[in-house]
């Protein structure tokens, strides 16, 4: 393993997320999307999910939302098996879901609603979670007429405005324009240094995951599994809210490079 | 002209690059202004009214009454509306339309929603709905006239018959197709099945939804007439049909007007309803 890099040990902190030998098979067992995958994600911890397009990234995420059941294994959020979706553990798509029939507003609501918070409570809430996507001006605009980085952001804060102790996020800004991702990436720094969430984040931008996680785990494909599993020591706990403050750390482009070794492995072994 | 990239004028031919070069008439993805919609729709109008003139023109004299003028039939439709009570036979006709289109809808809109949410109950209900479809609906005019008589029950479940099924299997897919991650959204923020299925699916769904409805009242008017025709005293499609007793090929043109106008009426209905109750979806509908 390179410098600035070891893999990772499971610190005392406790894991919110806890996976045991899960494995999500499909077509009655005859295709692995992914087996063998256990893993534990600490509380407060930003963890990327690394790997080639079809390696099951996704499927991870599913298992753990509860949109999906393992076929094997185990996952346990709180310590308690997972029994199906749940506020507790939000979600954002790569597709934009912020509900087309309902205001930014409206949008930033609808979670509270579910958990019944006070209308009056439930709107001042969304109002301010607006403001910190800089989206005060737009409260109410229908998605239509947003562009697709506001729809993104008013999804990322009905999420965040049910207050979930894990945050998924499956490639959310790989539908955005180079600029946009940028700046939504240096967003998400912003919310997390205040927010303290257990992040589990999906990409395939490498650069991306360096910036905003605190370690990676790589997935092999085919089937998918944990090849490995590296926590970016040379951040030391730090979160630049600047990206190219990251980009001038001297270990950085030496992981960078690592990821992408990785990356070629993969694609050349599945030809 | 716009496909050079260089400021030199690229000699194309001989007319030089300085001349405005012409849009061709079929553009490809060049929209429309609403200005220049109206005119070209009344160009249109025109046009087809000058084709019936000229139809009317070339008929032979002795035949010319079988095929009556545009002015012909619209002061004939005058004088109906005016000295025959023909406003009564319109109104009839839409109660019939509009009382057996809403129990169309009363029944399908649910029906089609909730075998687009749960499978199972697709699988249940669909082989019939959409086998059913393949029922050509006129032969059940016979059986609706031994069951309730040349009554106006009679023709409201002919338009019934006809409707329904096109209906909940346009509805079915109206809402299969909405966007599953927005239902997946909604389950990971503890959404109930009820919430799900109320709040989302049939939201998201309502612009196809009254589109659906919008497209499949104007085959409602077919099986309106049909049933007037058979078996009526009154209604638009039994004056008509009385009119073709006696060859007066005037009233029947002017009821077939009147039709078609009633049609574009329910449609414009139908799109001012989807602009007021999703507002929302306003930009994509225009
Ligand atoms: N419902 C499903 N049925 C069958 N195969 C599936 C299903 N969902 C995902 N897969 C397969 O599982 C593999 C992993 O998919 P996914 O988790 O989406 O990968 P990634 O997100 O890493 O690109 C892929 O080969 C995909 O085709
Ligand atoms: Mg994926």
């Amino acid at each position: 393993m390179n410098a600035g890099t070891q893999t990772h040990s499971h610190s005392s902190r406790s894991a919110v997320i806890r996976s045991v030998d899960a494995a999500r098979r499909y077509l009655g067992g005859k295709f692995t999307a992914v087996e063998n995958v256990s893993l534990d994600f600490m509380k407060g911890q930003v963890t990327a999910l690394v790997g080639p397009s079809g390696c099951g990234k996704t499927t991870v995420l599913r298992l753990i939302s509860g949109l999906e059941e393992p076929t094997e294994g185990q996952i346990l959020a709180g310590g308690k098996p997972i029994e199906g979706p749940g506020p507790d553990r939000g979600m954002i798509f790569q597709a934009y879901t912020s509900f087309p029939w309902l205001t930014a507003l409206g949008n930033v609501e609808y979670g509270m609603n579910i958990l019944k918070v006070p209308k009056a409570e439930a709107r001042e809430r969304a109002m301010q979670w607006l403001e910190t996507f800089h989206l005060g001006d737009f409260a109410d605009a229908y998605p239509a007429e947003l562009s697709g980085g506001m729809k993104q952001r008013v999804a990322i804060a009905r999420t965040l405005a049910q207050n979930p102790a894990v945050l998924l996020m499956d490639e959310p800004f790989g539908a955005l324009d180079a600029q946009v991702r940028w700046e939504m990436q240096e967003m998400m720094i912003e919310i997390l240094s205040r927010e303290d969430k257990t992040v589990i984040l999906v990409t395939h931008d490498i650069q991306e995951a360096i910036y905003l996680a605190d370690r990676i785990v790589f997935f092999t494909s085919n089937p998918g599994r944990v090849k490995h599993d590296i926590v970016l020591e040379f951040k030391n706990g730090h979160r630049f809210a600047r990206k190219e403050e990251m980009l001038k750390q001297r270990d950085y482009a030496e992981i960078e490079a690592q990821l992408f070794v990785w990356m070629r492995e993969e694609i050349q072994k599945t030809g | 002209m716009e496909n050079t990239l260089s400021t030199e004028p690229v000699a194309k031919g001989s007319t030089g690059a300085d001349k405005k070069k012409r849009k061709p008439v079929l553009n490809l993805l060049s929209p429309v202004s609403p200005r220049q919609a109206i005119i070209l729709g009344i160009i249109g109008g025109i046009v087809f009214f000058l084709i019936w003139e000229f139809g009317h023109f070339m008929t032979p004299e002795e035949s010319k009454r079988f095929l009556p003028s545009p002015q012909h039939v619209l002061s004939t439709l005058y004088t109906l509306l005016t000295e025959k009570g023909f406003l009564s036979d319109i109104g009839i006709s839409l109660f019939r339309i509009i009382g057996s289109f809403t129990a169309v809808c009363l029944v399908a809109v649910p029906l089609g929603i909730f075998m687009g949410c749960f499978d199972n109950m697709r699988a249940l209900i669909n082989p019939v709905v959409s086998g059913a479809r393949y029922l050509p609906a006129a032969s059940f005019i016979p059986l609706l006239l031994v069951w309730f008589g040349p009554t106006d029950t009679q023709k409201m479940a002919l338009l019934f018959l006809g409707v329904i099924f096109f209906l909940v299997a346009l509805i079915l897919d109206n809402t299969r197709a909405v966007q599953k991650e927005l239902i997946e959204a909604a389950l990971t923020m503890g959404a109930s099945r009820k919430q799900i299925v109320f709040g989302v699916v049939a939201r998201a769904a309502t612009p196809a939804i009254l589109d659906s409805m919008r497209n499949m009242i104007a085959v409602g008017w077919t099986y309106l007439v049909i049933a007037e025709i058979v078996a009526a005293q009154d209604g638009i499609g039994a004056v008509m049909m009385r009119a073709g007793r006696f060859l007066k090929a005037d009233v029947i043109m002017a009821g077939i007007l009147t039709i078609g106008l009633l049609g574009v009426m329910t449609d414009i209905a139908f799109r001012l309803i989807a602009h007021y109750a999703v507002p929302w979806n306003r930009k994509r509908s225009n």
